[in-house]
């Protein structure tokens, strides 16, 4: 799919991949979208990237830290709090279902 | 300073950030930008799109809702109201329950009496016939008017808290916060009477919260609001919901109808 065809999909899922970026590592905004990109997400623009960290953040499931990088300006580096990994668990239960749910409507299971 | 920094710190004031908080976030944006190797705009687009995309986010919730005790009570119980203006039924029959914790929209054509049920709600009014039950202590947001000409914001939650026989301070502090939430910072020295219609609503808005009434009543609240703050009142509504007060809402906004417990809808006038 390319980054338009994602980007509807995306949009109320963003914060749940960061959270599952996050659960595997703990990273910096350009990584994080580095790692977006390659998972064949598309492009996320800063404009919302970054936004939403701060609403992962503002809600207590992430915190972050500023740190001294070899290569160029201090990097902010973003990791789950313990309400954080909660909320992971919890919301990819959910989306199991959900996904399964919406695969069984769509007819993707019976065919496969 | 590059002008896009420059512009940013000024959306991030305007929605009332603090100078550090604003200072960190403005670092913050640009290291993240030199990270990328492209200059702010390309990274986050335009500085008072992202300073608004930013303040929200900071406004998120904290708190988790607290937990559900037992059967809600009711807040407000209308049985078999009616309303009429010598010939003209305004309103016929209506019934309508709100319980603590629950919002309920108010639906329907112009002229069927949306706002006239409010007003009933609240007291303003009597009813013709039928029953209006209620609990004491209610905010309410009227579609218009409401605020005082030549009293700046300062002076009104001075006068509210007062009212409730609270200290003039604590209506200050809590209403400073309340205008917070809302991305607006209320100014020191004008008068509502000079503040632009979007703006005296905000006002409104905190006034019929300010003294964190069991019950809200909002008729039409958000008309003049440029779009984050009809994005934040309907979060707020959210979280008057989920500390348990009962909220009910005259909108035209079926949009935003998902996010309701329950629509009522009055019929369309029959004589016009």
């Amino acid at each position: 799919m390319n980054a338009e065809a994602t980007r509807p999909w995306l949009h109320g899922l963003l914060e749940l991949c960061l959270l599952g970026l996050l659960g595997a590592q703990r990273d910096y905004g350009l990584s994080l979208s580095g790692r977006l990109a390659d998972a064949g997400l598309g492009d996320v623009p800063g404009g919302t990237l970054y936004p939403a960290l701060l609403r992962l953040e503002t809600t207590g499931l992430v915190r972050s830290q500023r740190e001294p990088s070899t290569s160029g300006p201090p990097r902010k580096y973003f990791e789950l709090t313990e309400d954080g990994r909660d909320a992971l668990e919890g919301l990819r239960a959910e989306w199991r279902t959900f996904s399964r749910s919406i695969n069984t409507v769509l007819g993707a299971e019976a065919r496969r | 300073m590059s002008d896009w920094s420059a512009n940013f710190r000024h959306a991030l004031t305007e929605r009332g950030l603090d100078p550090a908080r604003i200072d960190q976030l403005d670092c913050d944006a640009l290291e993240q930008a030199a990270d990328h190797g492209l200059a702010p705009e390309q990274v986050f687009g335009p500085a008072t799109v992202y300073a608004d995309r930013v303040a929200r986010a900071l406004r998120c919730p904290a708190a988790a809702p607290l937990p559900a005790q037992g059967e809600p009570g009711c807040a407000l119980r209308l049985t078999g109201v009616s309303k009429r203006y010598g010939r003209r039924q305004v309103l016929r029959d209506v019934s309508l329950e709100v319980r603590e914790g629950e919002l309920v929209a108010v639906v329907g054509a112009n002229g069927c009496g949306k706002s006239t049920l409010l007003q009933i709600c609240a007291g303003t009014i009597r009813p013709s016939s039928g029953t209006v039950e209620r609990v004491a202590h209610v905010g309410y947001v009227p579609q218009t008017g409401g605020t005082a000409e030549l009293l700046t914001p300062v002076e009104h939650f001075q006068l509210f808290a007062a009212a409730r026989s609270d200290s003039r301070g604590r209506g200050v502090a809590i209403g400073t916060q309340l205008a917070t939430s809302l991305g607006w910072r209320p100014p020191a020295s004008q008068p509502a009477g000079q503040l632009s219609g979007g703006t005296r609503q905000k006002l409104n808005v905190v006034l019929g919260e300010l003294s964190r009434p069991d019950l809200l009543l909002l008729d039409e609240p958000y008309q003049g609001f440029d779009y984050g703050a009809y994005v934040d009142l309907w979060a707020q509504i959210d979280r008057w919901r989920e500390t348990g007060a009962a909220v009910l809402i005259v909108t035209h906004m079926l949009g935003e109808l998902h996010r309701v417990d329950r629509v009522v809808e009055l019929d369309a006038p029959k004589d016009c």
